[in-house]
């Protein structure tokens, strides 16, 4: 820190022998053959820079495999029912089952809300339908001490890895540590979810310039959706991550992003979801209202219903709810564009596959 | 190749030629901010929760007591009136917590912050926040005082350290008791104000930022130097505090969220004052 000016001779000797590993690692070139590493995090060449702490925290193949071994294992829940992956399946782009419109957690209990899918997490500014949580390694505090979810404690899970040899190996080789602490174990499960990047969907494929990605009724349904829905679902995320009510109800027994802030003008507005994947991931909304895309666009089209925060998308000069002006034909080709969305290698990738 | 010798022979050169050998100059030294907490003129003694032994008095007639008293601080600045100047590197990650600190009244080792590597010089006050703000809590999971499985006070609803974190029993307290389950329970007298809150987003009011920065002059000019090690010894009154907010009990006995805690947060600095400073550790005999 404030070594620029001292009259010893150590620190400058130690410098210049600190430079020499450098010199030596810059000899002539003995480059490997590119290799794709699959456990390296890579940002694809549309999306914007990640907001995750990579610097504190980088994906390493240890540290992503002790990710998943915590991500399966359901004796992080206070019973040894309930895994990350009971609420998040890959197959269906980590959303959970359509028989649990919400959640089902320990002894069976129900929770208020729809488990979200979970992509470009990395990319994420904020957390959970009311985007209460800020930084993606405080995310599994929520579903571990939830007592309608895992309902267990930190204390809890870090003595139950602690008295596992398997899992001390595991925190040995992905962070050299031999005391396992609850931030290495959120680490471990950040550098899990980090890596699910859905990027590769025929739609990825039209953003980057292949125009025949798209067969004719999509590209027409890419249109209206542009025209209709990118105001919120917007950019290659499929979100401007902000919080809107659209109108599902004029009651709020789940108050949403007001139980965040506190504020009256939040009452009723939860985060507007990434739509990749959205034709996996029924039902939708946050409890779980609609079982279809097509109930979704009834809904756009002539069910939205007015409330104070609604949103002004939603709302004509006359101060009355607008429904979106759209025809049947219309409807069909935005959910065909939809459809587009829907990442086959990223639901099939196999490093998310459980090996155990 | 050729570039990198170039640049290493560059920067020995500026390593060197920025030294000049025959002016000597004084080493960094410690310095160290001492937090004795208090009730007004008296010392804090923890009482069990829910005890009904009221130790101290409000400014309006209402006893209680504390059961439980900390608080989080960080980004220490030390300042001097001729640009002396000290901050505090933060760094948070899973490996620890530097530059934040807690203060916890059930720790007597808390108490004292030692603070290494300060420049030579002359410095004549200090100034931090209390609470964890944005540069904090933006780095993810923390170790060490910021690790909810080893003691800290974290909210995951709205996520966010618990800056102060008060407790106690009231006579006038209008807390009933409540059993929540799984062993979690709340006793009847008792009051507990958690003050947190740290998000300021731009373009939207709609939230409460309750990190507040305290500023505090030594009430003299002290000397940092490499043997000389001089403390601060900061006395925290609660009662300033309570009286400064006119906190009631009988109305305001759970304060849990960060607009709940706005009026209390307003109170923290009114807590803070430099007490005496000591010049050097080896006059330092505390009380």
């Amino acid at each position: 820190m404030n070594n620029r000016c001292r009259r010893q001779t150590v620190p400058a000797i130690l410098s210049i022998v600190g430079l020499f590993p450098w010199l030596v690692a810059c000899g002539p070139a003995e480059a490997p053959a590119p290799e794709v590493d699959p456990y390296a995090f890579a940002v694809p060449a549309h999306f914007p820079e990640p907001t995750y702490t990579l610097e504190n925290n980088p994906v390493t193949e240890a540290g992503f495999n002790l990710g998943k071994a915590l991500f399966f294992d359901a004796n992080l829940s206070r019973d040894g029912s309930v895994s990350c992956n009971n609420c998040h399946q890959q197959a269906i782009a980590f959303a959970d089952n359509p028989a649990h419109p919400t959640s089902v957690g320990v002894d069976n209990r129900l929770g208020s809300r729809n488990a979200p899918a979970l992509n470009n997490l990395a990319f994420f500014p904020e957390f959970f339908w009311d985007g209460g949580v800020n930084h993606l390694d405080f995310v599994p505090i929520n579903a571990i001490e939830s007592p309608v979810e895992m309902d267990a404690t930190l204390v809890e899970v870090v003595e139950y890895l602690s008295n596992s040899e398997r899992y001390r190996t595991l925190f040995q080789e992905a962070f050299g540590i031999t005391e396992i602490t609850s931030p290495y174990m959120l680490y471990a499960l950040s550098q899990f979810t980090v890596m699910m990047i859905s990027a590769k969907s025929p739609y990825d494929e039209y953003v980057l310039g292949n125009t025949e990605a798209l067969t004719p009724q999509e590209a027409r349904g890419a249109v209206l959706f542009e025209e209709n829905c990118s105001s919120c679902h917007a950019g290659v995320l499929q979100t401007d991550f902000s919080y809107r009510n659209n109108g599902l109800d004029d009651e709020f027994p789940d108050a949403g992003r007001a139980n965040i802030t506190e504020h009256p003008d939040d009452v009723g507005k939860f985060r507007v979801p990434s739509l990749r994947n959205v034709a996996l991931t029924a039902p939708y909304m946050h409890n779980a209202r609609f079982s279809s895309l097509e109930e979704v666009l009834d809904h756009y089209t002539r069910g939205m219903v007015y409330s104070a925060t609604l949103d002004e998308a939603f709302i004509n000069t006359r101060g009355q709810v607008k429904p979106m002006a759209l025809s049947i034909e219309e409807r069909e080709d935005i959910i065909a564009f939809l459809h587009t969305l829907t990442d086959r290698a990223f639901i099939s990738n196999p490093i998310f596959r459980n090996n155990d | 190749m050729k570039l990198i010798q170039v640049v290493t022979l560059l920067s020995a050169v500026a390593f060197f030629s920025s030294c000049t050998p025959e002016v000597p100059e004084l080493q960094p030294g410690t310095f160290t901010l001492f937090f004795d907490n208090r009730i007004g003129d008296q010392e804090i003694t923890l009482r069990e929760a829910g005890s009904t032994a009221y130790d101290y008095t409000t400014e309006d007639g209402q006893s209680f007591n504390l059961s439980t008293l900390r608080y989080y601080l960080g980004k220490i600045v030390l300042t001097g009136p001729e640009g002396a100047y000290f901050e505090d590197e933060i760094a948070v990650d899973a490996s620890g917590t530097r530059g934040y600190y807690l203060v916890n009244e059930a720790e007597t080792t808390s108490s004292s912050i030692v603070l290494e590597g300060i420049p030579a010089g002359i410095y004549d006050a200090v100034q931090f926040i209390i609470g964890i703000d944005e540069d904090g809590i933006e780095q993810g999971a923390a170790g060490g005082i910021l690790d909810p499985a080893e003691g800290a006070w974290f909210w995951n609803w709205n996520a966010g350290y618990i800056g102060l974190g008060i407790e106690g029993s009231a006579e006038d307290s209008g807390q009933e008791y409540v059993d929540w389950g799984g062993g979690f329970e709340t006793l009847e007298g008792t009051f507990a104000y958690h003050i947190g809150g740290w998000k300021d987003v731009a373009d939207n009011e709609n939230f409460v930022n309750n990190i507040k920065t305290v500023s505090l002059p030594l009430g003299t000019t002290i000397e940092v130097q490499s043997d000389l090690a001089p403390t601060a010894h900061v006395v925290v009154d609660v009662l300033n505090l309570l009286d400064g907010v006119g906190v009631d009990f009988s109305t305001t006995y759970a304060v849990h969220s960060p607009r709940e805690g706005m009026t209390i947060a307003d109170g923290i600095s009114d807590m803070f004052m430099v007490h005496h400073v000591h010049q050097s550790a080896a006059s330092d005999s505390h009380e």
